[in-house]
């Protein structure tokens, strides 16, 4: 199952401060909730597991990273994940472009395109509560993100190393996800 | 004629309340969950999550050492006794547990037995299956592409083609249309959709080892022809294997087919010596068991420019997923699709069917019809009123010229069936009457020019059941007779048991009515049992609307042998020949003399207490019944829709159902039957598919998006009946629990065409859905 999200949100911090952060995909992770790297590959490689529980369903994702754009001249980034789960439930992969623009109040706005693409139990929940779990998610990366932001920058590598992983909170996820589907007529009826 | 039996004796045509509903209203039904053994465990599926993978490695380990499991059995341990694959139905063979690779999702990958459910749910997560992904062919139209993925490396053949079959003259077709003025057509997809019956599919498998004896109780439609397959494939006696099907709640299908789980838990408890339960949960029923349909048809018609039709031509590419598990009788690869010429009396026709693999859960089921006479009957009343559009003619006029006549019955269709019997325009009269039909398309005139929807749709299907003569009729070579066998007691009551399984229909009541039809006995005094093979004569059990035409039929014969007999018994009560006698329902008669008679009862009493010399004493008989035809139900239905322009909903305002099933056993039960199919048409046209996305996940998995209907989204139904016997069932019967399901689906898409068609919408493919009706309001510029 594919989907495509597109987001685009404002943070208050100067644009080289903030692609401090969006090029460095160990920094990235640790704001994306259940997420972790484990492992650096090579420069532009790392090793990772995502977890994610919708409802009764967990999935373990473990797999790669890989940068595949780096054009800190435009803020650009385009991230290739790849994984399986662990108990062999499905696999998902996410390709990411990251692009941001500075804002005339010295702020920065932060763009971004991510086609997902989902196989095995979590696929068949249908993009209605995919897509919902995806703008949930996003709308905790974005708090995560802003936090990270306005902490200092040294010592976060260390951190993330040895930071367990946070799953999402299982039910808040179900019930805001199903909350989202009463909340607005789904985009496809297909 | 049937002579009408006194309200006691409760024969043909009387409503009489159902028996087995006494215990089904107050809960104390006995379904195969309901079944518990001291000492049983209980087995859970681990399934594939891919839909093509290759199967790296499957680790078990973990789930052993969870304090409870039992045994986790995988492809490789099956492989070793040479059980990981068995044969389909439909001459394919598939997989037990993977082996090698996994080919749908939600494939049977490895079977966890524990000693609660919990425990082997929780196994089940534990056992690690590592796969690499392999590309997936969802698309049947791409699977005979030179680079289509190969699905089935196991099969000589290397490629996804599975058969092809064709029936009819292609050559005289061929002419016809090329000569016709007029030529109409329609591609019309008749999507994959499932029964989803109120109880999912289960069994409980209790090999003794002490008596070596295995009695597997099981969701089973086919209890006799199941018990033959696993003696086949399993190497068990025949005689040491006992099937009982209990109480089942809803086939349609569903459960004719042997599945993974019946014989993982078959394994196991021949593997542990104890009991093994294993019941699927709805998602595992929705994903992994008999789907239906799944056809991509094109049908044309050839006429003139009356509207007088000569020709039809039929080509079907079929998706039978990742193995060919067609549920059908053996000689007839595409079912009984080739009744697409329906109602009408064309002197030409031809039709073809090609099935392929792809990677969906395999099938192929009848779902409530008698192998695919479902999409026959929509594809052909499709593509009629797709004529009558082009035509700018009345649908149910055009329909009325070309009716096979009344006269010209029995009937040989161009595509080789003999129908038995039929008056299509009594029927269609009677519908139209019922529902005002030139009221209606006045007013449909009128709320055009407000521009206002609504649609009348026409479906006049004929079906063909009853399966079927020993010459063609066979599934892995047991012929599709049915059987009955009758014991009268010594006080005069009976018990009757058949070779078919009741799933819901009545038969304790009907079989009973039979039996007080021909034999007077008070249908009371009849008792129905069904389902056990140590019991029960041998029979292909109940799908196909076959019951009443083959084991009714066996019922009435064994009843009429057990009156023969009786009739000798009277005359020596009576002291006269056999020849004076005289016989209504309930007792012989001297001709002339009402008051010398001898009651049932007295006689059976007789057969077992004061036998006449020279008699066998006791009073029974057994019939198997090869059917000389099949029958061919029919019917009109009418259903007029009303369209909201703002949210695309269709809202069905009328449905007349008018149903020709010859003579009827109980109208209330055939009233019920005919209810009952007519919310899965509505289901089917409206609400229901199992869908899949480019990478093989199920998008119809759970009743979240598999919908069923309710009492909410269900009309009121209107029906009504006439009468034409089958002039070769022993009481003129043809079957009637399809009907409505196979009728339905081509009225409610004719409907909402129509209240279209002014717009040029000619074809929408089901399900219709507010947003499909929404998409085209758009498209057409009258969204609201």
């Amino acid at each position: 199952m594919a989907l495509k999200i597109e987001k685009t949100f404002e943070v208050q911090e100067p644009i080289d401060k903030v692609w401090d952060v969006l090029s460095d995909p160990r920094k990235v992770a640790t704001c994306v909730p259940g997420a972790q790297i484990t492992e650096q590959v090579d420069e532009k490689t790392y090793k990772g597991a995502i977890r994610v529980k919708v409802g009764p369903s967990v999935t373990d994702y473990t797999g790669e990273v890989q940068i595949i754009r780096l054009d800190a001249q435009n803020h650009e980034i385009e991230i290739l994940g790849k994984g399986q789960d662990v108990r062999g439930r499905g696999s998902a992969s996410m390709k990411m472009t990251g692009k941001l623009r500075a804002l005339p109040n010295g702020g920065t706005e932060v763009t971004s395109v991510s086609e997902i693409n989902v196989v095995g139990i979590l696929a068949q929940m249908g993009s209605r509560v995919i897509t919902e779990v995806s703008n949930i998610m996003f709308g905790e990366f974005v708090k995560n993100f802003q936090a990270r932001l306005q902490r200092p920058s040294d010592g976060l590598v260390q951190q993330n190393a040895t930071a367990e992983v946070a799953p999402i909170k299982a039910t808040s996820l179900a019930w805001e996800a199903t909350k989202g589907l009463f909340r607005k007529k789904p985009e496809n009826g297909s | 004629m049937i002579h009408k039996t006194s309200p006691e004796i409760g024969g043909m045509g009387h409503s009489i309340k159902r028996k087995e509903d006494l215990r089904f209203i107050q809960g104390k039904g006995n379904y195969v969950d309901d079944v518990n053994l001291p000492g049983m465990v209980y087995g859970q599926l681990v399934r594939s999550p891919y839909a093509h993978a290759r199967l790296k490695s499957v680790n078990t380990e973990k789930a052993k050492k969870l304090p409870g499991v039992l045994a986790v059995i995988t492809g490789e341990d099956l492989a070793k006794a040479n059980l990981a694959w068995m044969p389909t139905l439909a001459y394919d063979k598939q997989m037990v547990l993977a082996t090698g690779k996994v080919l749908f999702q939600s494939q049977e990958v490895a079977f966890v037995v524990a000693e609660d459910r919990y425990t082997a749910a929780d196994a089940a997560e534990l056992v690690e299956v590592e796969y690499e992904e392999l590309p997936v062919l969802v698309d049947p139209h791409k699977a005979l592409e030179p680079d289509a993925p190969l699905l089935r490396e196991d099969r000589e053949q290397k490629n996804n083609h599975i058969f092809h079959w064709e029936v009819g003259d292609r050559q005289a077709t061929e002419q016809v249309f090329q000569k016709a003025p007029v030529k109409a057509s329609v591609h019309a997809f008749f999507p994959r959709c499932h029964p989803a019956p109120l109880e999912t599919c289960g069994c409980v498998a209790d090999f003794s080892r002490a008596t070596e004896r295995l009695t597997v109780y099981m969701t089973s439609q086919a209890p006799h022809a199941h018990r033959t397959v696993f003696a086949l494939v399993g190497g068990i006696p025949e005689n040491n294997i006992r099937v009982i099907s209990p109480d089942i709640g809803g086939g349609f299908g569903n459960k004719v087919p042997v599945y993974p789980g019946y014989v993982c838990a078959i394994v196991a408890s021949l593997t542990l010596g104890v009991p093994v339960k294993w019941i699927e949960t709805r998602s595992e029923n929705l994903q992994s068991t008999g789907f239906a349909r799944d056809y991509h048809m094109t049908a044309e018609i050839a006429a003139d420019r009356d509207g007088k039709m000569q020709a039809l031509r039929v080509k079907t590419l079929a998706d039978h997923g990742a193995f060919n598990a067609a549920a059908q009788p053996t000689k007839f690869p595409a079912g009984l699709f080739s009744i697409c010429t329906g109602s009408y009396d064309y002197p030409a026709a031809f039709c073809e069917v090609d099935g392929v693999y792809t990677n969906k859960a395999p099938g192929g089921i009848a779902y409530r019809c008698s192998f695919r006479v479902t999409e026959a009957a929509y594809l052909i009343e499709r593509v009629v009123d797709v004529l009558a559009l082009d035509l700018k003619m009345d649908p149910a006029e055009l329909r009325c010229k070309n009716f096979i006549p009344a006269s010209k019955f029995p009937y040989k269709s161009s595509l080789g069936w003999t129908y038995d019997s039929g008056n299509y325009e009594a029927a269609m009269k009677v519908a139209l009457d019922k529902i005002g039909y030139q009221r209606l398309r006045k007013e449909q005139e009128e709320k055009r020019k407000k521009g206002e929807l609504m649609g009348i749709g026409l479906s006049s299907f004929t079906e063909i059941v009853g399966a079927g003569p020993a010459h063609s009729f066979d599934i892995l070579g047991i012929k599709m007779f049915d059987s009955c066998e009758i014991r009268i007691h010594p006080t005069g009551k009976a018990m009757a048991r058949m070779g078919t399984k009741s799933q819901g229909q009545g038969h304790e009541t009907t079989y009973a009515q039979i039996v007080a039809q021909e034999l007077g006995i008070p249908a009371a005094d009849v008792t129905i049992e069904e389902g056990d093979t140590d019991t029960a004569p041998y029979g292909l059990g109940t799908y196909a609307s076959r019951s009443t035409p083959t084991s009714g039929a066996a019922t009435a014969i064994a009843a009429r042998k057990i009156r023969d007999k009786a009739k000798k018994i009277a005359a020596y009560l009576l002291e006269c020949n056999e020849a004076d006698l005289e016989w209504e329902p309930g007792k012989f008669y001297v001709k002339g003399t009402p008051s010398k008679a001898k009651t049932i009862q007295e006689i059976a009493f007789a057969a077992y207490t004061n036998i006449p010399p020279g008699l066998e004493p006791g009073l029974e008989a057994v019939d198997y019944y090869d059917p000389p035809n099949l029958t061919f139900p029919f019917g009109t239905y009418v259903c007029v829709v009303d369209i909201d322009k703002g949210t695309g909903e269709v809202k069905v305002r009328r449905f007349v159902a008018v149903d020709d099933c010859g003579n009827i056993i109980n109208p209330m039960i055939v009233e019920g039957q005919i209810h009952g199919g007519l919310t899965e048409g509505l289901a089917i046209a409206f609400m229901q598919q199992i869908d899949y996305d480019e990478s093989g996940n199920i998008q119809g998995g759970s009743f979240m998006d598999y919908l069923l209907p309710t009492a909410v989204e269900t009309p009121h139904w209107e029906t009504d009946k006439t009468c034409t016997p089958s002039p070769h069932h022993p009481f003129g019967a043809k079957g009637v629990g399809e009907s409505p399901n196979v009728g339905s689906p081509a009225a409610f898409v004719n409907a909402v065409v129509d209240a279209l068609s002014h717009l040029g919408v000619r074809h929408i493919d089901m399900p219709i859905t507010p947003w499909k009706v929404w998409k085209v309001l758009q498209e057409k510029g009258v969204a609201a």
